[in-house]
């Protein structure tokens, strides 16, 4: 049965009462585009994480730690399939449009991939702060989502991404036990990731922010942002590593630790796909696909040609 | 195993370099193949091999991680056994869609060879392997089935045919010692035993080729390497060469 509203107050009203929208309803066309860009930003990111892990899954230094990065990237691709089938069905654009708008520069994915991995230490640091910060983000629009094919596939990605946190910092306490080179090299690592990782919640969000009126998000990025310096502060120092933010303080009152002020000009620039490797990893990815277009035309004409037998 | 004899071991290291390295091969497409679903394809059947060389590596070794990453990454060119097939890089998906056929085929009947070992791992990893092979081959065939009634990417799926075939026969090259493995009953017949069925899969699948006039490329078989294995093993001992006594 195809759900509608008479307008925005009803609908709003429907998402208030805990409503959850199905990719059939005759949603407001605002919700519509707005829970799409999302969508399509999340798969995006996927995309490119994945991206952002192969350059290393050949150099992993052990046989059997290979197989264990390569199931975890084999899952990233598996978010960015289900989150492109979900963000396909609400028939804004296809998949191969989103795809191809990617790999022309023409829509946006998170910041974290915007930054180039150059070493094995940067690597870990990345699985283990950024898939930190992706996980609270997700558990986070997955606590009270109101568009109901995302919420379902969130659940899946969510208890995925746990395991996922768990292998980086299962890698990151190796390598803090580990020899003067490792823990110096996952120091520098630290150095260049830290403010990446914490600018992935985003700036503050907006008082009128539509995706938390619309129970997408339910928490504020800022309020994100607070709880995931809280847990990675102290366990990052507890093993003698030190965060690269000259502002950073615990604060006795309230009993937390607080960020020195945030430079946002990094995370805009990443927002305009002119981040310090973009270029170099949308061409990339934007000369793979072209390269192998030839399989994809085959395939479509081999397609085509059966349903022409099918319907002869 | 120690029990193991200087022939079997030749043979298990041969398989296991082989499987080490088309695992390796698979995993550089994760990502860059043609479409989403090949990414995770070539995800899971890079898994599957890198699986089988570490079980191979186990039996010759035992399970200790370090013991096995000592044997898989750290001796010399000279002591790998593996074939120039899965040494090679290639640049073009046809060809690695070609190469992935033309190997997992006779990996089929290789199991079979250590499907009645002497040696009970042997035998117990044969079962499981195919287990997860008959995926594989669905996956190459499915594709396969496909392309190659499309003019356009026939084409080029016969030309890699055609540059890859000397080199996929020089893979039957024995292990030295190959004999005595089988007398010993580690393994039931030579690997060049199967070549003939192996032959006849390729006429059904790609059309009947002059076998005649296709020779084994001599240079590729297991006692030299490739010119692509030099940088391959570069890069996946990059990490590991930073210090060997690092734990990762």
């Amino acid at each position: 049965m195809v759900r509608s509203w008479s307008s925005m107050e009803e609908f709003e009203a429907f998402l208030d009462d805990g409503g959850i929208v199905e990719a059939e309803d005759d949603m407001p066309d605002e919700y519509r585009t707005a829970v799409f860009r999302f969508i399509e930003l999340h798969a995006n990111s996927e995309q490119m994480g994945g991206l952002t892990e192969r350059d290393w899954i050949p150099r992993t230094p052990g046989l059997r730690h290979k197989m264990s990065v390569i199931a975890k990237t084999q899952d990233e691709f598996g978010h960015a399939h289900l989150l492109y089938m979900v963000a396909a069905d609400m028939g804004i654009k296809t998949r191969t449009e989103m795809l191809e708008d990617l790999f022309a520069g023409k829509s946006r994915f998170h910041n974290v991939f915007h930054y180039r991995v150059k070493t094995w230490a940067q690597q870990v640091a990345v699985a283990f702060l950024v898939d930190a910060a992706a996980l609270a983000s997700q558990q986070a629009v997955f606590k009270n989502c109101s568009y109901g094919p995302y919420r379902r596939i969130l659940k899946r990605i969510i208890s995925e991404e746990g395991f996922h946190m768990r292998l980086g910092e299962d890698r990151m306490m190796r390598i803090a036990q580990g020899t003067e080179m490792q823990r110096e090299m996952f120091q520098d690592a630290m150095n260049d990731w830290w403010w990446p990782a914490l600018q992935l919640f985003g700036p503050d969000s907006k008082p009128d922010d539509k995706l938390l009126r619309w129970h997408i998000k339910s928490e504020r990025n800022e309020d994100l942002r607070h709880k995931w310096v809280q847990k990675f502060v102290p366990m990052l120092q507890s093993y003698g590593f030190s965060i690269p933010d000259p502002g950073l303080h615990y604060d006795d009152e309230t009993k937390q630790w607080m960020c020195g002020p945030i430079d946002w000009e990094p995370l805009k620039k990443t927002f305009a796909n002119v981040g310090p490797d973009s270029e170099r990893r949308i061409n990339e990815a934007s000369s793979h696909w072209e390269t192998s277009a030839w399989v994809r035309d085959a395939l479509d004409e081999h397609a085509r040609s059966q349903a022409s037998l099918t319907t002869a | 195993m120690s029990d193991l004899s200087p022939a079997a071991r030749e043979v298990i290291l041969a398989f296991a370099d082989d499987e080490h390295l088309m695992g390796q091969q698979h995993t550089e497409w994760i990502g860059v193949a043609p479409f989403l679903e090949e990414d995770l394809a070539f995800a899971s059947i890079g898994q599957d091999e890198l699986g089988h060389a570490a079980l191979l590596f186990e039996v010759l070794v035992g399970g200790d991680d370090a013991a096995i990453d000592a044997i898989a990454f750290f001796r010399d060119a000279d002591e790998w056994r593996s074939c120039a097939l899965v040494e090679c890089t290639l640049e073009d998906w046809g060809d690695t869609l070609v190469r992935h056929w033309l190997y997992d085929s006779a990996e089929e009947l290789r199991w079979q060879l250590f499907a009645g070992s002497s040696v009970q791992a042997l035998a117990d990893i044969a079962v499981r392997a195919e287990s997860e092979e008959r995926f594989h081959r669905r996956h190459g065939d499915a594709l396969l089935d496909a392309l190659l009634t499309v003019d356009d990417a026939a084409g080029r799926l016969q030309t890699a045919l055609g540059r890859l075939l000397p080199m996929a026969l020089a893979m039957f090259d024995g292990a030295a010692g190959e004999a005595d493995a089988v007398s010993e009953g580690v393994i039931s017949g030579p690997f060049a035993s199967c070549a003939d069925a192996w032959k006849q899969r390729v006429d059904d699948r790609f059309g009947a080729q002059d076998w005649a006039s296709i020779d084994a490329d001599p240079s590729a078989g297991r006692t030299t390497r490739h010119a692509d294995f030099a940088p391959m093993l570069d890069r996946i001992r990059e990490v590991l060469d930073l210090d060997r006594s690092a734990v990762w």
